[in-house]
């Protein structure tokens, strides 16, 4: 029972580990469909999380906070966006220099702002939570579905919204054809590029988002506080084969992972930086089984 | 990048002008808009580097690690291949070359530099091998593969350092010195200037030669530049792109050794995080040419110490300089590395009509 209770505990942090993760890589698969990897999404989250910490500290008002880190970003994502598509810089530098810029401006910004290069705490209202005490004591699933806060349970509307988008929508199938086939988009008097700035757009929004969650769930900024999620919501694109219930998935199963190692840490004695090390190791071998499972199915 | 055509020296040369001219302007920008002494602040950047015979030593030690570095970056992107492990790559190279280091004596001199220097290249050798095996057996994405490798390895650089390796007479996460028999002589003693520099040179010349000259650097260009063609030429192209993965390693793990043997003599808790990404930054600006990357690291050597000065001597945090970087990135690489998305973007379109339910 003891361990069952475990169990709940564990998948529920998972859930809200996956939050930001499930953010970022719903946006990212956006800019993947429509043709364009983005690679600025670690960098995209950084300045998200900077955004919202600092202007839901000095607003005390956590909706501000969310805007404030969904704007920063969507702005840093424009630049990226203008820069690849109108002045045809290659995605990858381009997503390079706005990891850089992000990281780089957040420190420029701290230490102007607040005096300091190191952590910022704010005085920011908690995060509005599910008070569903008896149903979240469940055995296994309760907490996960019932003890979450408002952010997680966004991740999965934004999971169900992209979904509807990506696989129902017409939209989404002249997203898709962005990406796949672009000439015939063309020729249907359509512009492949709007609909790339359009997903670039919202590959900002949604790290965001995933920021804004990092940031005003600890009432603070802490440097680097992004630690890789970008790049592991990237893997997660491909892992989830490039479709929004697959990017759920993937998304869960980092979290998942992510929250065992946490957990491992109290009784394994393994040293901490291996378990820093953990999500990448993860998402390499998650790649490469994914990569060996195709190979033996014989496509690719 | 011009892929095979030999000179396009001239074209480097003004990128790169365009790139000192664009961080000129961002850097003036940026002082005026975070610091509090403009003017000031505005002199420590641009002169700063050559204040003094240290800080200019220093610029020109640093500008010889960044040339390896940048090194590594132009070897895989001559291959058309992407080696995003820099990182973890220079950093357990520096750390298998002091551990190789203090496993030997003080009397072992030159042959015990070798020994340091190769231990170092093989530990980043292994590291890109690692990701050409994956690319080509599975077709694992090396961008990927070789960034989540070392993000994973740093934390084991980490743990080396202030674990086995730690130095028991510190308080500080850092390993021992190494011997000073197997040290780099210093040129401009107290500057970080030291004969590494000479090994930087010789391994660019060593790459010109390499890659311009022989039919080994041919093949592996063509191999990037048209891998259909490379094959009716019966070139292995596959082999070619993990060759060049393994051998960026190897260059990376050599800057990470050079930077032990000459710069810092004892491996530091994360004391190169950032080179990996500035070695990509040199290799960008210089474009495809191993000459072009000499002026292409003393400038990114001379933007790094001008914001070195700055933060000492002004209000301004040393981050100043990654800012600039961005912004020489976004101005100056706009169009480099064309061919590189059109492979990108046909290893999409390939995908794409692989079918997806």
């Amino acid at each position: 029972m003891k361990s069952l209770q475990d169990l709940s505990g564990i998948l529920g942090a998972a859930g809200a580990a996956m939050a930001p993760l499930l953010y970022a890589s719903l946006g990212g698969l956006l800019a993947e469909l429509s043709g364009l990897l983005n690679i600025a999404l670690e960098g995209l989250i950084l300045i998200g999380a900077f955004a919202a910490a600092a202007a839901a500290g000095a607003s005390r008002s956590l909706l501000v906070g969310l805007a404030a880190g969904a704007a920063a970003s969507t702005l840093l994502a424009a630049l990226f966006g203008l820069a690849t598509l109108k002045g045809k810089a290659n995605e990858f530098i381009a997503g390079l220099a706005a990891n850089l810029l992000a990281s780089g401006l957040a420190v420029l910004l701290s230490s102007r702002l607040y005096g300091t290069k190191g952590l910022l705490s704010f005085d920011i209202p908690s995060i509005p939570r599910l008070e569903l005490a008896s149903l979240a004591k469940l055995p296994i699933l309760g907490e996960l579905l019932f003890g979450q806060d408002a952010l997680s349970y966004g991740s999965w509307l934004a999971a169900f919204l992209a979904w509807l988008l990506v696989a129902k929508s017409p939209l989404g199938l002249r997203l898709r054809a962005a990406g796949s086939n672009p000439k015939a988009l063309a020729a249907l008097g359509l512009s492949p590029e709007r609909y790339r700035l359009a997903a670039i757009l919202l590959s900002g929004l949604g790290c965001g988002l995933a920021g804004a969650c990092l940031s005003l769930r600890l009432s603070a900024y802490v440097p680097g506080i992004s630690s890789g999620r970008g790049w592991i919501a990237l893997v997660a694109i491909y892992l989830g084969g490039r479709r929004p219930l697959g990017v759920l998935a993937a998304c869960f199963l980092f979290a998942a992972a992510d929250g065992f190692a946490n957990y491992a840490q109290g009784f394994l004695e393994a040293p901490a930086d291996f378990i820093l090390a953990l999500p990448y190791l993860l998402t390499l071998i998650a790649l490469v089984a994914g990569a060996g499972a195709r190979r033996l199915r014989g496509r690719d | 990048m011009e892929g095979l055509r030999k000179g396009g020296f001239g074209s480097h040369l003004a990128s790169l002008a365009a790139a000192l001219l664009a961080s000129v302007g961002a850097a003036f920008l940026l002082l005026y808009a975070f610091s509090s002494s403009f003017g000031e602040a505005l002199g420590l950047f641009f002169l700063g580097p050559f204040q003094n015979a240290y800080y200019f030593g220093n610029m020109l030690g640093a500008a010889s690690g960044l040339a390896l570095a940048g090194l590594a970056a132009q070897f895989a992107f001559s291959a058309r291949t992407f080696n995003l492990g820099g990182e973890g790559q220079l950093y357990l190279g520096a750390i298998a070359a002091t551990a190789a280091c203090l496993a030997l004596p003080e009397e072992s001199g030159l042959l015990g530099k070798a020994i340091g220097l190769a231990a170092g290249s093989a530990a980043g050798a292994l590291l890109g091998a690692l990701s050409g095996f994956l690319r080509r057996r599975l077709g694992v994405d090396e961008l990927l593969s070789s960034f989540l490798l070392s993000s994973a390895l740093v934390y084991a650089g980490d743990f080396l350092v202030s674990g086995p390796l730690q130095d028991p007479a510190s308080n500080f996460q850092t390993s021992p010195a190494v011997p000073e028999g197997l040290r780099f002589a210093r040129l401009l003693p107290p500057s970080s200037l030291s004969t590494a520099a000479l090994l930087a040179l010789a391994a660019l010349a060593a790459a010109w030669f390499i890659l311009g000259r022989t039919r080994f650097g041919f093949e592996l260009r063509l191999s990037g530049k048209n891998a259909e063609f490379a094959r009716y030429c019966g070139i292995d192209a596959g082999r070619y792109a993990a060759a060049s993965l393994a051998i960026s390693g190897a260059l990376n793990g050599l800057a990470g050794a050079a930077l032990i043997l000459g710069t810092y003599n004892k491996a530091m808790k994360g004391f190169s995080a950032g080179l990996g990404w500035t070695g990509i930054a040199v290799a960008l600006v210089a474009g495809g040419s191993p000459l072009a990357l000499l002026p292409a690291a003393l400038f990114f050597a001379y933007l790094d110490a001008g914001a070195k000065a700055v933060m000492i001597g002004a209000d301004v945090t040393s981050e100043i300089v990654g800012v600039i970087q961005a912004i020489v990135f976004f101005l100056v690489t706009a169009r480099a590395l064309d061919s590189l998305v059109a492979r990108r973007a046909a290893a999409r379109a390939g995908r794409a009509a692989g079918g997806r339910g």
